[in-house]
């Protein structure tokens, strides 16, 4: 019984969630109740499987039974360290979020019943990604995930921006699916088995290219729900949905899932099915995104777009990672990241509400005045990411780092270069939003805001100064075996310090002590394309969405109602016709004819026997 | 004297073609029908004219003639029909005329 | 028992007929009593397998022994009851017509569904098409006495061919039921001809099922046809042909390629045509009833792709044999449901028109539920019945291979043969020799880089981009019908009734059951 509880991650979110969507539509507080209470319970169940509660595995249950064993759908849930801590990150963020969400949906007119079931249904897909003991279930899970995300950015679906954002979202990561599923498969094939603990050895002898192949093909689940370049677009306009589910689906643990779904595999097939070009590919994905994300963010004047592409830019860092088989590090990094960035939504979460639902940064200013505990948890929330010696996010970023060093240095200086631009758009966000005077009626009658709020938000600032210490880290970093790397005063650490320091500069020079009241580097080309995300959206609606898939479409169905359907089909039913109407000449209704042509028959007849 | 096989074939040939003629070329359905029954009696005229020549010693060949037999009764029969048909017909359309027998068609 | 299914919709529909008694509720009870037998005889095979019966001096033999054949009753009987239950006839008079149609389509499709004989096998499926016609010509939407011509004009042919088909297969084996055929199978008869049955038997339910280049009649048909004509027939009734290629083989078993075989590449190619072409097609459709007729005969593919791995694996693919048998039922069961969804959305708003309406889902926010939930079940979300289907069908495709087993497809061969053949013959021939060598080229390069795949794995890597498609087409249908502003369309909706309520949500919830229980299928 008690080694079933495990089930209780999945079973009990799914429930809540029906519940809440079927059961309690019209009454939201029980809704919000019973989602807050499912979360909570799993949070606890959580820390005390880590606390030592683990009694051997949970039963495997068959799902889809086929006649042979390997091909059987199976669920079944591995608890292994990097499992278990990984749901810790889940369910502890994921209550907090759970909590901060009453305080920010307080007055909204939407229907908060769906809201917190899709926060279940989050909860529970999450789980079964995480928890998952094969690829066939992460996929179930990866799909779930999909559309629990769909749901929750479309939560305010009578915006058309919503709308669309929801569905680009569905849509960009069906395509990364698409690859995904056919590396499943593959899997399947080259293994014979789709069960981590099951895949060590290699069925046959297979080609390194199609190892190459597969480890691509599932990278290609991973480019699409990490948001890595080029299936990236969805993740910024995913900011449409509200702020916490921002914070728990878009920045800390769902587009998370790709890293950790990749670090799995590494640990599950070994790292040696993981060939060189497969690597190389999987690490130049993750340093293009890094990079381009960040150079992004620098022009971004929405305070979420900036947290958004800083959320791309650091799942770069983490696949460069996994690219450099530093499965460690990247998880590392999803960890220390998990708990700062969700800091920093919520804190942009706490900012928006008590600025009347603005979220541009050129509009707030002073608020640290306003505000001061929100912003000095954001404020947190911003040493972690850049970096600041003795915050978490130093540590990761440094074990990633140290891992491109010694054979990749062109990845450690890309990842140097980031670190550096990441420093830059940062401060410049708080510079402008936090210093000098307010800029808009909303900023000025700012607050601090309410308990529920405010609670989630100490916990994670607490969490982004002390996760990367020892003391957390070697308990919670979800890796076999993790003990926390520390301060050592390597070429690493001056070279990272050099990238913070000169971002601060930068930042401080361009926008002063919080004078500035517009850009000052707006207007120029560059910033004008940095603002238009590179032309990449427009690229793709105007020419693959606009361009090849509609007019292509159009075309076919064109020919298939012309061609087809026109010619072909009805052309045959006309040929008919015609010749009908032709042979109905013989059918005149004369008498004589018919005794003519019966004679000339009779003739036709003789003549073919006489001869 | 006897007279030649052949004369009797050339007269049933013409009578044949007359009726023949009759059938395609007039509009009144009485006298096709008239040209049918000459068409049959043109096969009777060939029949006997075959039974008697194939015969040995006077004695005719009685299969043809028995076929010519059945056929001037199936014509009887066919002609108590096919004249009932016209009566009809004429009682419906108040014509003979074949040409106008074409509602079918439309 | 197995008799009574066929026998009470008929005597319903009877009843309802002649002696006049009220269309709905006479139905109503029908499709209940329906229900309650067919789950019954689904669930207790023991009792009912062998059912012999002498009807009209016909001796007519019912089983439901194989799970296909469970699992079609099954879907039968639960689209019947939700399309009495769910639809609503325009007048009185209209009423008795619509469900004496829906019933006797049942009865037709349940009784091709157990008959053993292979010839009734045939007849009840005819039986159902022509109140098919009569509906389409009577109460159709847009052109349709046209539209009503060419489906049935269109379905006669191609039954036509069928029954050619499966007389020939009948008189080589020299037995007329599925069971005799089966036993001649076991006693080593073969089919003198088997490559000519195949090929009819292939065109014969391929059009049935709206196979590509044959499928035109469908879409315009389910667009025009009465609502619970169009769930009963796209969800019901057009599963006949698959279930008939699948019953022949697993009747001919191990041989099944011998029949079929010739043929499988271009099955592979059709469907093909099936998923990305008419995908794409039902892209750049602009009504929502165009684009679900479309979107069933793209959803045809996958089954057709389960079918060609049956044939592929000789017939021992049993996991594809499941997989279309799930992914069959979930498909009716879907496309049934967005099919009576469709009809409230236009009683709500009188348009069908994507462009025209829009916020849809704050004035009916029930109705956007169940809507959102057919649409994802059909473009195959998991914990939803499709994705039980497609899943063990994509995994059937691979069950057969291991890396590096075929260096080349053989089918390419065959293409490089006819391309050159094409590029002596003339310039236009030329033309068209490219295109089959660059396709020929496609092919070997994708089956050498991914380690040697099979045709059927090469043409699944093609099929899984139809995911893709079907989630754009459905989402923007979904977003233009339910999101965004509230059109003036929207401003009309009143409200659904409870019966409307109660016939989606009853098939929600077997959607949702099966989705969650696959195994309840997959065990049948």
């Amino acid at each position: 019984m008690i080694q079933n509880l495990p089930w209780l991650f999945l079973v009990l979110p799914l429930l809540v969630a029906a519940l809440d969507w079927v059961f309690f539509s019209k009454c939201p507080k029980t809704a919000a109740t019973l989602s807050i209470l499912s979360a909570a319970a799993t949070f606890g169940l959580c820390i005390a499987y880590l606390a030592g509660l683990q009694t051997g595995l949970s039963d495997v249950y068959v799902w889809m039974p086929t006649n042979t064993d390997a091909l059987d759908l199976h669920l079944g849930l591995v608890m292994d360290p990097l499992a278990m801590r990984m749901m810790l990150v889940v369910t502890g963020i994921g209550l907090l979020v759970h909590i901060f969400s009453i305080g920010y949906m307080k007055g909204d007119g939407s229907n908060l019943s769906r809201y917190f079931a899709g926060l279940s249904i989050f909860m529970f897909s999450m789980s079964t990604i995480v928890l998952a003991d094969n690829l066939a279930m992460t996929f179930i899970g990866w799909e779930m995930v999909g559309f629990s995300s769909y749901l929750l950015i479309g939560h305010w679906f009578h915006k058309a921006s919503a709308a669309e954002a929801a569905k680009k979202a569905f849509i960009t990561n069906r395509v990364g699916d698409f690859g995904f599923l056919l590396g499943i498969l593959l899997t399947l094939g080259v293994f014979g088995t789709l069960t981590f603990s099951e895949m060590g050895n290699v069925s046959g002898a297979v080609a390194p290219t199609l190892l190459t192949v597969m480890v691509i093909c599932l990278f290609c689940g991973a480019i699409g729900k990490s948001a890595q370049f080029p299936l990236h677009v969805w993740l910024p306009d995913a900011m449409e949905g509200p702020t916490p589910v921002s914070a728990l689906i878009h920045a800390a643990t769902m587009v998370a899932a790709g890293v950790y779904m990749m670090v799995r595999l590494q640990v599950s097939m070994g790292t040696e099915i993981f060939t060189e070009t497969a690597c190389l590919v999987i690490t130049t994905v993750g340093a293009i995104t890094a990079v381009m994300a960040a150079i992004i963010a620098t022009q971004q004047d929405d305070i979420k777009r900036v947290l958004a592409y800083s959320t791309l830019s650091q799942l770069g860092y983490m696949v460069m990672a996994v690219g450099l088989l530093a499965g460690e590090a990247a998880m590392f990094h999803l960890y220390t990241h998990a708990w700062f960035k969700a800091l920093l939504f919520l804190g942009a979460g706490a900012i928006i509400v008590c600025c009347h639902h603005e979220q541009d940064i050129w509009k707030m200013g002073g608020l640290v005045r306003r505000m001061p505990l929100t912003v000095l948890c954001f404020l947190m929330g911003t040493f972690a990411l850049i970096a600041v010696p003795g915050f978490s996010g130093f540590f990761s970023k440094e074990a990633i780092l140290d891992a491109a060093i010694v054979d990749h240095p062109v990845f450690f200086w890309i990842g140097a270069g980031v670190a550096a631009i990441t420093t830059f758009y940062m401060t410049r966000l708080c510079l402008v939003a936090f210093l000098g005077k307010a800029r808009a009626h909303g900023a000025e009658h700012a607050h601090e805001a309410g308990a529920t709020m405010v609670l989630p938000l100490l916990a994670l600032a607490a969490m982004a100064i002390i996760s990367g210490y020892g003391f957390v880290a070697d308990y919670l970093v979800p890796a076999e075996g993790f003990t926390a790397p520390g301060f050592h005063f390597g070429c690493t650490f001056y070279v990272s310090l050099g990238a913070l320091v000169l971002g601060l500069v930068a930042a401080i020079v361009v926008y002063g002590w919080g004078k500035r009241e517009r850009d000052p580097l707006a207007g120029n080309f560059i910033a004008t394309a940095l603002r238009n995300r590179l032309y990449i959206d427009a690229f793709y609606d105007k020419v693959l969405i606009g361009g090849l898939q509609n007019c292509g479409a159009r075309i076919i169905e064109f020919i298939d109602s012309a061609l087809i359907r026109g010619l072909l089909v009805q052309g045959t039913a006309w040929l008919v016709g015609r010749v009908g109407i032709l042979l109905s000449w013989l059918q005149c209704g004369s008498l004589r004819a018919y005794a003519c042509i019966t004679g000339l028959g009779l003739l036709l007849i003789i003549v073919i026997i006489a001869l | 004297m006897t007279i030649p096989l052949a004369h009797y074939l050339i007269f049933s040939g013409i009578l044949f073609s007359i009726g023949l003629a009759g059938v395609l070329i007039r509009k009144n359905i009485l006298v096709v029908f008239m040209c049918l029954e000459m068409m049959l009696s043109a096969a009777n005229i060939s029949l006997v004219a075959f039974s008697r020549a194939q015969g040995t010693d006077g004695i005719p060949v009685y299969d043809a003639q028995v076929l010519s037999l059945f056929i001037v009764a199936i014509a009887a029969a066919e002609v108590s029909i096919g004249l009932a048909l016209i009566v009809a017909m004429f009682r419906a359309t108040r014509s003979v005329d074949s040409t106008s027998l074409n509602t079918l068609k439309d | 028992m197995l008799l009574w299914l066929i026998l009470i919709p008929v005597i319903a529909a009877a009843l309802i007929g002649l002696l006049r008694m009220p269309g709905r509720a006479t139905a109503l009870a029908a499709a209940a009593i329906m229900l309650i037998l067919g789950v019954g005889a689904v669930l207790c095979p023991t009792e009912c397998s062998d059912c012999l019966s002498t009807f009209c001096g016909v001796r007519l033999q019912f089983t439901l022994v194989s799970s296909i054949s469970k699992a079609m009753v099954l879907l039968a009987v639960l689209v019947t009851f939700a399309a009495v239950a769910g639809t609503r006839a325009p007048s009185p008079n209209a009423e008795r017509s619509w469900t004496i149609s829906t019933l006797l389509i049942s009865a037709g499709a349940i009784g091709a569904f157990m008959s053993d004989n292979i010839l009734a096998f045939y007849g009840f499926h005819e039986l159902a098409l022509i109140p098919t016609f009569i509906m389409i010509g009577c109460y159709g939407r847009g052109d349709r006495r046209t539209i009503a011509w060419t489906t049935t004009v269109y379905l006669g042919l191609a039954s036509m061919v069928l029954l050619a088909g499966l007389l020939l297969l009948c008189a080589q084996m020299h037995a007329w039921t599925f069971t005799d055929m089966a036993a001649s199978v076991y006693a080593g008869i073969r089919p003198t001809t088997p490559c000519l049955i195949g090929g009819l038997l292939l065109v014969g339910f391929g059009t049935l099922v709206s196979l590509f280049p044959f499928h035109t009649w469908a879409a315009p048909a389910y667009a025009s046809a009465p609502t619970p004509i169009a769930m009963m027939h796209a969800g019901v009734l057009k599963k006949f042909g698959l279930y008939g290629l699948f019953t022949l083989g697993l009747v001919f078993g191990p041989y099944c390629s011998q029949i079929f075989g010739s043929w499988n590449n271009l099955l592979l190619l059709l469907l093909l045509g099936n998923i990305l072409w008419v995908g794409y097609v039902t892209v750049s459709q602009t009504r929502l009833d165009d684009m679900l007729g479309n979107s069933s005969v793209m959803h045809m593919g996958y089954i057709f792709l389960a079918f060609a791995a049956f044939i592929a694996a000789d017939g021992a693919n049993e996991l594809a044999m499941n997989g279309a048998t799930m992914l069959m039922l979930a498909h009716g069961l879907t496309i049934a449901m967005l099919f009576l969804l469709t009809g409230q959305v236009e009683s709500q708003t009188r348009t069908l028109e994507l462009d025209s309406m829009g916020g849809l889902g704050r004035k009916l926010p029930l109705l956007g539920f169940l809507f959102g939930l057919a649409g994802m079940a059909s473009i195959g979300l998991p914990l939803l019945a499709n994705f039980a289907g497609e899943y063990t069908i994509f995994v059937s495709c691979f069950e057969t291979w291991t890396p590096g087993a075929s260096p080349s497809p053989e089918c390419c061969d065959v293409l490089r043969g006819i391309s050159c053949w094409l590029q002596e013959l003339c310039l236009v021939g030329a033309f068209f020799g490219w295109i089959i060598g660059g396709i020929t080229w496609v092919i070997e390069s994708i089956s050498t880089l991914f380690g040697g795949l099979g045709a059927v794995q090469v043409t699944l890597v093609f099929a899984l981009w139809g995911l893709v498609i079907s989630a754009i087409y459905m989402l923007r249908a979904f977003r233009a019908i339910f999101e965004g502003d509230i059109a003036h369309t929207s401003e009309r909706a009143t409200g659904l009734s409870v019966m409307d309520i109660i016939a989606a949500g009853f098939l929600a919830l077997f959607i949702v059951l099966f989705g969650i229980a696959p195994q309840l299928i997959m065990n049948l």
